[in-house]
């Protein structure tokens, strides 16, 4: 039991336990069902923003235009071409990963500022681009009858499915951060320079990191084309990767689970606000509530010692800070 | 050739606001390190308060909302930026914050229709190019910021402490200056500058509630056109950015007239020598 709780694998391990427990009191309800898929798969678009800025420090504005690809892609294939949803995956995982990786290589000597910047335009380009995209994409109109996937064609096994998926790309998150790709993206982050005498060729591996982000990204346009079997140019904009990136900060963006819990707190509180035209004004606030109470996050903060007063303080810093033994005492 | 030189006249006059928009985005940078990418915001939030009002008391009353807002954001950024803790993406992500509100705020109550205002009837004639009076006034208003600034930065305690806070914060603190009070100033002053930019942009060529980050992207696409650093510069990437509009609405087709000054801001972020992490000449 030890070993489990300190495994590495146990925020997979908990978020299957969790949607374990939770599926049997929503089983009989198709509207609880679809809101679950939509968290799970805004949950994926969410963990991509946490790599990128959680783990690699880039502030991407366009997790969601990496999924508009994926689903773009899926729906033209599945639609146009009457090929399999499969190949649909393929091309959803890899074509953000092929746009996004020479992008990064540009960008990713930038400034954090200049950088985040540069995800927008990014973001601002690609909604033109669908929209100016004709019968290809759809234009104006999108893309109508995009088919259920037969292996999961029912809102139960897309429920599975696309949790399922939540679980595997937390799986790989987690061994990724772990292995020495992942310190080296991390020793990127927090200091090129030292990165770069260590051997590491920080603007590739940065590179490569946002791309797989951008993979992750891309899975979840390709859950979201089959399950709204609907793509338009206003379905993945801008304003969703803010809002992604909003799930990310809010619930934990350095965090494995944060941006899961924060997918599901601005996913489920949206069922309950009033008019759309509100919303900006409630995420906003909630955005910098949280900046301001807890700046890492629901996850990320350590709320045991926000809570404690001063000498709570010092007692948890003297209980966190090693005993000296005697001859390092004399060291 | 007449076509060639009326794009890049109109696109030069067009990127005269622009140029001002970038003036706080480089001022901001310079002296904090961060971005305020709610710009944009406070400049639709003080057209749709001119577009509402109206008059003289409409303008003040629009700058005065825009001023308030920045007020908000730089109390936010200082909390956010407490000493020991400074973290400008955190900063930034609070801006985010912000501009998304406001851009709320302006939806809900002012709605979704365009705001513009055009308060002369008659136009000037230069050269066979049919220019509206309020160009004048533009450029005269962006003009006088724009000596008034550098004249500030360059003459006044005011601006020597700001640059001071800028170079080096914990000398100028060591020296007696509040650079944490510089700091709210200059978010204050890129409020009132963005507020001046979103009634001249009103009676121009008019905005709605979805121009926020819009308007952002020309303001910092403009400021890090030469570089970051100086509001001069940004001046002059703001009109850069105007004629690259201009030229790609007069020869190139529907989505490529608006997607080509965007991708020109991004392939002058990607290639330009500028807006590198300093310490190490970019990130390696």
């Amino acid at each position: 039991m030890r070993n489990l709780m300190s495994s590495r694998y146990l925020p997979p391990l908990g978020t299957a336990a969790i949607i374990l427990i939770i599926t049997p009191f929503i089983l009989n309800s198709p509207f609880w069902l679809d809101n679950s898929v939509m968290v799970a798969i805004f949950a994926l678009m969410a963990l991509s923003a946490g790599m990128a800025y959680g783990q690699a420090g880039i502030l991407s504005i366009a997790p969601a235009a990496f999924a508009s690809i994926g689903a773009f892609a899926t729906g033209i294939v599945t639609t146009r071409y009457g090929l399999s949803p499969l190949i649909g995956l393929v091309l959803a995982l890899l074509l953000p990963m092929v746009l996004a990786y020479p992008m990064a290589r540009a960008i990713s000597r930038l400034s954090p500022m200049p950088l985040s910047i540069a995800t927008l335009l990014l973001s601002l380009v690609l909604e033109l681009a669908i929209r100016e995209g004709g019968g290809f994409t759809g234009g104006y109109i999108g893309l109508s009858g995009i088919p259920t996937l037969w292996f999961a064609p029912t809102i139960h096994a897309m429920h599975v499915l696309s949790w399922l998926s939540v679980v595997a790309v937390l799986v790989l998150y987690v061994n990724v951060t772990d292995s020495a790709l992942g310190r080296a993206v991390k020793t990127a982050r927090h200091d090129p320079l030292r990165a770069t005498a260590d051997g590491v060729n920080v603007p590739a591996i940065l590179a490569s990191y946002f791309s797989l982000s951008a993979a992750v990204a891309g899975l979840a346009g390709w859950l979201y084309a089959h399950q709204l079997t609907y793509m338009g140019p206003d379905s993945l904009t801008m304003h969703v990767s803010i809002k992604v990136l909003l799930m990310a900060v809010i619930g934990g963006a350095s965090t494995f689970l944060g941006p899961i819990v924060g997918a599901a707190f601005l996913t489920l509180i949206t069922l309950y606000l009033p008019a759309a035209e509100t919303q900006g004004m409630i995420f906003g606030a909630v955005l910098i509530l949280v900046l301001l109470v807890a700046p890492n996050g629901l996850l990320g903060t350590n709320w045991k010692r926000m809570f404690a007063g001063g000498a709570g303080r010092a007692r948890t810093r003297a209980a966190s800070e090693p005993v000296p033994k005697p001859h390092e005492e004399l060291a | 050739m007449f076509e060639l030189g009326e794009f890049l006249i109109r696109g030069a006059l067009l990127g005269v606001t622009y140029g001002l928009l970038a003036f706080p985005v480089s001022l901001l940078f310079v002296t904090t390190g961060s971005v305020d990418v709610a710009l944009g915001a406070y400049a639709v939030l003080a057209a749709a308060v001119m577009y509402m009002t109206g008059g003289t008391a409409g303008a003040l009353f629009g700058v005065g909302a825009a001023v308030l807002a920045s007020a908000v954001v730089g109390l936010i950024s200082m909390r956010l930026n407490r000493p020991g803790a400074v973290d400008h993406v955190i900063a930034v992500l609070g801006t985010f914050g912000l501009a998304t509100f406001l851009e709320s705020f302006i939806l809900t109550l002012f709605g979704t229709n365009p705001m513009v205002r055009q308060p002369f009837s008659t136009f000037w004639d230069v050269a066979g190019i049919r220019i509206s009076p309020q160009v004048g006034i533009n450029i005269t208003v962006c003009v006088a910021i724009l000596v008034t600034l550098l004249a500030v930065l360059q003459r006044t305690p005011f601006g020597r402490a700001m640059r001071a806070s800028a170079a080096n914060p914990l000398g100028a603190t060591l020296s007696g200056i509040h650079v944490r009070l510089i700091w709210f100033s200059t978010y204050v002053l890129g409020g009132l500058l963005a507020g001046v930019a979103g009634v001249l942009i009103l009676f121009t060529t008019g905005t709605d509630y979805s121009a926020a980050f819009t308007l952002t992207i020309w303001g910092f696409g403009s400021a890090i056109m030469f570089g970051l650093g100086s509001p001069l510069r940004g001046f002059a990437g703001g009109l850069v950015i105007g004629i690259v509009q201009a030229l790609s609405s007069g020869y190139l087709p529907g989505a490529w007239a608006t997607a080509m000054p965007l991708i020109f801001i991004f392939v002058v972020l990607s290639i330009g020598r500028t807006n590198l992490i300093a310490s190490t000449g970019g990130r390696v």
